[in-house]
């Protein structure tokens, strides 16, 4: 098919076989879709001849990818569109490619899904704030499940979780008030915080959770209904996807990081250099816009794992809860365990100021 | 089309020669170079892990520089204004030194920019129809807008009044005098934006305040017009082109007027936030005064609130505001005050606390810093350049001369 | 071995001596047990149900265990060791959907021999009321059988453990409940959890989350230990455990003593 597009035929084989020493095996650009590469070498070479003079352009930048596999399709994911945008045919392809390029980058069979979303269905978490003992296991169910960048230098956690004071009122804290000088009276017992609010410790470490004198408080992306982060977003990389999660395309973003100064929860990470994923450990049932491995310098966030919950399944953190604090279901059926949630008990928004309509909701019993 | 060309090689030329002093002063410039490229190539090359920036603190340096250099752009006007508005003659004759100006502060600006991008070579998703832009929707889209038109703007209306005089043949005012018009409105504008650009974040209290713009603006042109005094006592003391008083006068009058609101305003934030008291001052407070144990910024602020105070009042004075010797020395003091107000006061503390209440530092990597000297160095090359250039053809040094195209 | 020692049963019970020392044996000899097969990890509280890690397919485990707690991490398999919860006569909520269970009763360090070496209502013989009284055995499980850390002095062993049937637990009428489905029993006092949990709002489930999808419902007694749900001054329900490692300091932070200061001014 692509041969009919390339005027190849006066090119000998040693010709050919010339080229291979000017590295163009590197480009890797199927002259058709600037898609996969060929299974012959030979055959290869001669798309070579199709490639366009745009393609040739970011070779400088191909330079510093040493690694040809990688390299490979690192072209031709370069020039592809906004995932949102693209034809089936096109997501097809670029799935495909991705998949070729994982499998061999981590040395096992890689899926990568393109499931839609599924009429009928809202996605919506309920998480028990009075339950939450701090044990941080969501979190790294999160990391194992989503494939985060896990190394010293580079750690990726989507999910923090907060150890807030219950506060402790006492005696010796009256006379510690300001000065009365400044003729404002405060109550000593004001410079210790008490009850749930965002001043807690993120880096808390005792022998054992909980700890008698502490309430925790995840908290991960809210899935906002009006997310601020999409809204800022120059290019629409990251969108609000028909069953409610808000998705980024990795490879559309340009890390500008708009988006993680413009979200109130905190709930986006950077890549800031290139991820580090252990082969062994890398979980190869992925989505295009879920936990598919993520690279250099691009945004990513919780997505209410889309590559299980898109095929019926509870997202990691709400089967890894010990305490079954984490609930997840469809908002838009009343049977679901999030809409009992909502009929029964106390529900709050984080920062519900902020009027970005969460679809992430806290309880207590 | 022979003229243009001749324009060109007439101009390069001109600017290529130069005095010993000329020479110390590029080669100087050139240092940062080095550095740069390997800063920049380390950068392309690793990712932003190279810099002091982390999830807590992800907009930095790069940033803070930008925003600043928006602002020194945007500066510019203070020479075209009184150029064209208030017909001030002096002024009106080295109104294109301003918009030299403005052309190299955008130049630096988008350096910032792709310093601060994680992926600089998707850039292209930006350009409509080959990628996407999401305008009206993000302020980010708006910036590159208005900085783009800014540039062009600029370019334009000064290298065409520069070709005109080179050429010798009188402007045409319908042309000209429309971009310089917009050109006026515009600068306002590309500071707006970027003022609106932080501010529309409730997620960050410390920018969310609708005092930000004018607060930029205001800053804008006390610091724009600083450096304007500057290069031009430089100008006066190395080249044949005589800058009137009167145009530094009113100059620093300018900056008298503008700093003295801007700092009108921080007093009225620090009052608003400060006597409330509530979580949305947690960042004030962090960078004036520390805290949770955590005091980097606050030299930094005090030594801003300094600068540009005593800057102030030192130019209240009539006898040392008219005393150039010293001008120059408190002009920069107030531009090295601003520049932090707005960099490292601005933009690091809107990151600190993070929206759920962390505390953190940042410290700039060696490597940043590199890249940022490097960014100023390309800038001030640039701008060296173009006023080189210009002052050549507004002495009339390089003019057009049909018979040297013969020999 | 459960089935040798029911063959024996008959025997055994004439030879109380001899009994007690199988079951001493048997006794010393679970922990043993237990520590041969060190790669189990816990699922929801320590000691209770235990999932063991092993390929199901090319790749994929049906559990990912913490290095650092010996928790479970991750799910391949929600439905590893599970059967049916219909079987169960109770009225949970789960009518439109699968329900799955993982058993209770081989998870049990004693239930093999209960009723057999001991409690076989000859050595020793049944008791006569349900007055609490000092118990010398079950140390391990309860401390101290006079200040039972469920119920704040309201109820004793007997209310919940079948007075002559001890491999049942029992409901108000005197019927025999199974250890497999504990949320019979506790629903005798805790109604409204009952009632949550019965909703999938109290408790933990694993695999679908539709309403009519398949599930693993937890019972009680997998997070909750019915012989101390009072944690002493924590007074939670839920036992204190190794929490997972903290996140890495952002740069340019040594240590976490900012965290501490809570001054506001
Ligand atoms: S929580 Fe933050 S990242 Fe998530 S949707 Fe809302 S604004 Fe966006
Ligand atoms: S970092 Fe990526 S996702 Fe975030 S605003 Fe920029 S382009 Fe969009
Ligand atoms: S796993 Fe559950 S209990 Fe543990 S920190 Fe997460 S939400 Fe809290």
């Amino acid at each position: 098919m692509s041969k009919k597009l390339i005027p190849t035929k006066n090119l000998s084989d040693e010709q050919l076989e010339g080229c291979e020493g000017l590295g163009l095996q590197a480009l890797g650009i199927d002259a058709e879709r600037g898609g996969a590469v060929s299974s012959s070498r030979r055959q290869f070479i001669r798309n070579v001849g199709g490639v366009s003079a745009a393609s040739m352009m970011g070779a400088a930048a191909l330079m510093t990818h040493s690694d040809q596999a990688q390299a490979k399709s690192t072209w031709a994911e370069w020039f592809q569109g906004n995932y949102r945008l693209m034809t089936k045919k096109e997501k097809a392809e670029a799935i495909a490619r991705l998949e070729k390029r994982y499998s061999e980058e981590y040395g096992k069979k890689v899926t990568v899904d393109g499931t839609d979303a599924q009429e009928g269905v809202l996605f919506g978490y309920a998480l028990n704030i009075q339950k939450c003992i701090g044990c941080r296991r969501c979190v790294k169910a999160c990391v194992k499940e989503n494939n985060q960048s896990r190394s010293k230098e580079q750690e990726m956690e989507w999910i923090r979780v907060l150890k807030m004071e219950k506060g402790e009122f006492s005696k010796d804290k009256m006379d510690d008030g300001y000065p009365l000088d400044y003729g404002v009276q405060v109550g000593g017992n004001a410079y210790s915080a008490a009850g749930v609010v965002l001043e807690g410790e993120h880096y808390y470490d005792p022998e054992k959770v909980p700890e008698s004198d502490s309430h925790y408080m995840p908290i991960a992306c809210m899935q906002c209904e009006k997310p601020p982060c999409v809204k800022v977003c120059p290019i629409r990389t990251t969108y609000r996807e028909p069953d409610g999660p808000v998705v980024i395309d990795y490879n559309w973003c340009i890390g500008c990081r708009m988006c993680i100064g413009a979200c109130p929860y905190w709930a986006r990470r950077f890549n800031w250099g290139e991820p580090h994923l252990p082969k062994e450990e890398m979980n190869p049932k992925t989505h295009y816009l879920g936990n598919r491995p993520r690279m250099k310098g691009v945004v990513e966030k919780c997505t209410f794992c889309l590559q299980r919950t898109r095929h019926g399944r509870y997202p990691a953190c709400v089967e890894v809860c010990p305490v079954g604090a984490r609930k997840f279901g469809n908002l838009l059926d009343p049977e679901s365990e999030v809409r009992r949630i909502l009929d029964r008990k106390r529900v709050f928004r984080l920062k519900a100021e902020a009027n970005t309509y969460p679809k992430f909701f806290y309880f207590v019993d | 089309m022979n003229k243009f060309i001749k324009f060109i090689i007439d101009y390069v030329v001109y600017v290529a020669k130069g005095g010993p002093k000329f020479y110390a002063w590029m080669g100087f410039l050139v240092l940062f170079v080095g550095p740069w490229i390997y800063g920049s190539y380390t950068q392309a090359t690793h990712g932003l892990i190279v810099t002091g920036l982390t999830d807590q603190v992800s907009w930095g340096l790069y940033l803070a520089n930008f925003v600043f250099l928006v602002g020194v752009a945007a500066g510019a006007v203070t020479v075209v204004f009184p150029a064209y508005v208030y017909h001030h003659e002096p002024m009106h004759k080295v109104t294109v030194l301003g918009e030299m100006l403005a052309v190299a502060a955008v130049i630096m600006c988008l350096l910032f920019v792709f310093m601060h991008l994680g992926r600089p070579d998707r850039a292209w998703h930006m350009i409509p129809y080959l990628g996407v832009l999401n305008f009206p929707s993000s302020m980010l889209t708006w910036d590159v807008l208005v900085l783009s038109v800014y540039l062009i703007l600029n370019l334009v209306g000064g290298f065409y009044f520069l070709y005109k005089k080179y050429v010798d043949e009188p402007l045409n005012n319908k042309f000209y005098l429309p971009i310089i018009f917009i050109a006026i409105v515009w600068a306002i504008s590309i500071h707006t934006v970027t003022a609106f650009f932080i501010n529309t974040m409730p997620a960050r209290p410390m920018w969310h305040h609708s005092m930000m713009p004018i607060r930029f603006i205001t800053t804008a042109f006390a610091a724009g017009p600083a450096l304007i005094i500057v290069c031009f006592l430089i100008i006066r003391q190395n080249t044949k082109l005589w800058i009137e008083d009167s145009v530094i006068d009113l100059l620093s009058t300018i900056i008298i007027f503008c700093l003295g609101i801007a700092l009108f305003l921080t007093m009225s934030e620090v009052v608003t936030e400060l006597y409330a008291s509530t979580e949305h001052s947690f960042a004030l407070k962090y960078l004036m005064f520390g805290k949770h144990g955590l005091h980097d910024l606050v030299p930094w602020f005090w030594t801003s609130v300094v600068g540009m105070v005593l800057g102030f009042i030192l130019l209240l004075v009539p006898r040392i505001r008219k005393n150039y010797t010293v001008l120059p020395y408190i002009c920069l003091m107030i531009f090295g005050g601003v520049w932090i107000e707005k960099g490292m006061a601005l933009m690091i503390p809107g990151s600190i606390p993070t929206p759920i209440g962390e505390f953190s530092l940042y410290e700039p990597t060696t490597l940043e810093l590199f890249n940022c000297a490097g960014n100023w160095a390309i800038g001030f090359i640039v701008l060296t350049i173009l006023l080189k250039g210009a002052i050549g053809i507004l002495l009339g040094d390089v003019r057009y001369a049909p018979a040297s195209a013969n020999r | 071995m459960v089935n040798n020692m029911i063959i024996r049963e008959n025997t055994i019970m004439k030879m109380y001596p001899l009994s007690v020392i199988l079951a001493t044996l048997l006794f010393v000899q679970t922990p043993a047990a237990f520590s041969e097969e060190e790669k189990k990890c816990f699922e929801s509280r320590e000691g209770a149900s235990l999932a063991i890690p092993k390929e199901i397919e090319k790749g994929w485990p049906n559990v990912k265990c913490s290095p650092d707690t010996g928790g479970v991490l991750w799910w391949g398999d929600p439905f590893d060791g599970t059967i049916p919860m219909g079987e169960m006569p109770i009225e949970a909520d789960y009518s439109k959907g699968e329900a799955v269970v993982k058993p209770r009763e081989n998870q049990l360090k004693l239930f093999a021999i209960c009723g057999v070496g001991c409690h076989n209502g000859v050595f020793p013989p049944f008791p006569k009321d349900k007055n609490p009284r000092k118990l010398t055995m079950h140390t391990d499980i309860i401390p101290d059988s006079l200040d039972l850390q469920h119920g704040r002095g309201g109820i004793w062993c007997l209310d919940c453990h079948h007075m002559t049937k001890r491999k049942k637990l029992v409901d108000n009428f005197g019927n025999e409940i199974s250890f497999n489905e504990p949320q019979k029993l506790c629903g005798k006092c805790h109604g409204p959890i009952y009632r949550d949990w019965r909703e999938g709002i109290h408790g933990k489930r694993i695999g679908g989350w539709a309403s009519n999808g398949k599930k693993r419902w937890y019972v009680c007694t997998e997070c909750h230990n019915p012989h101390d749900v009072q944690q002493g001054d924590l007074n939670s329900g839920f036992a204190q455990l190794k929490p997972e490692q903290a996140p890495v300091l952002p740069k340019g932070l040594k240590n976490t003593d900012h965290e501490r200061i809570h001054k506001h001014h």
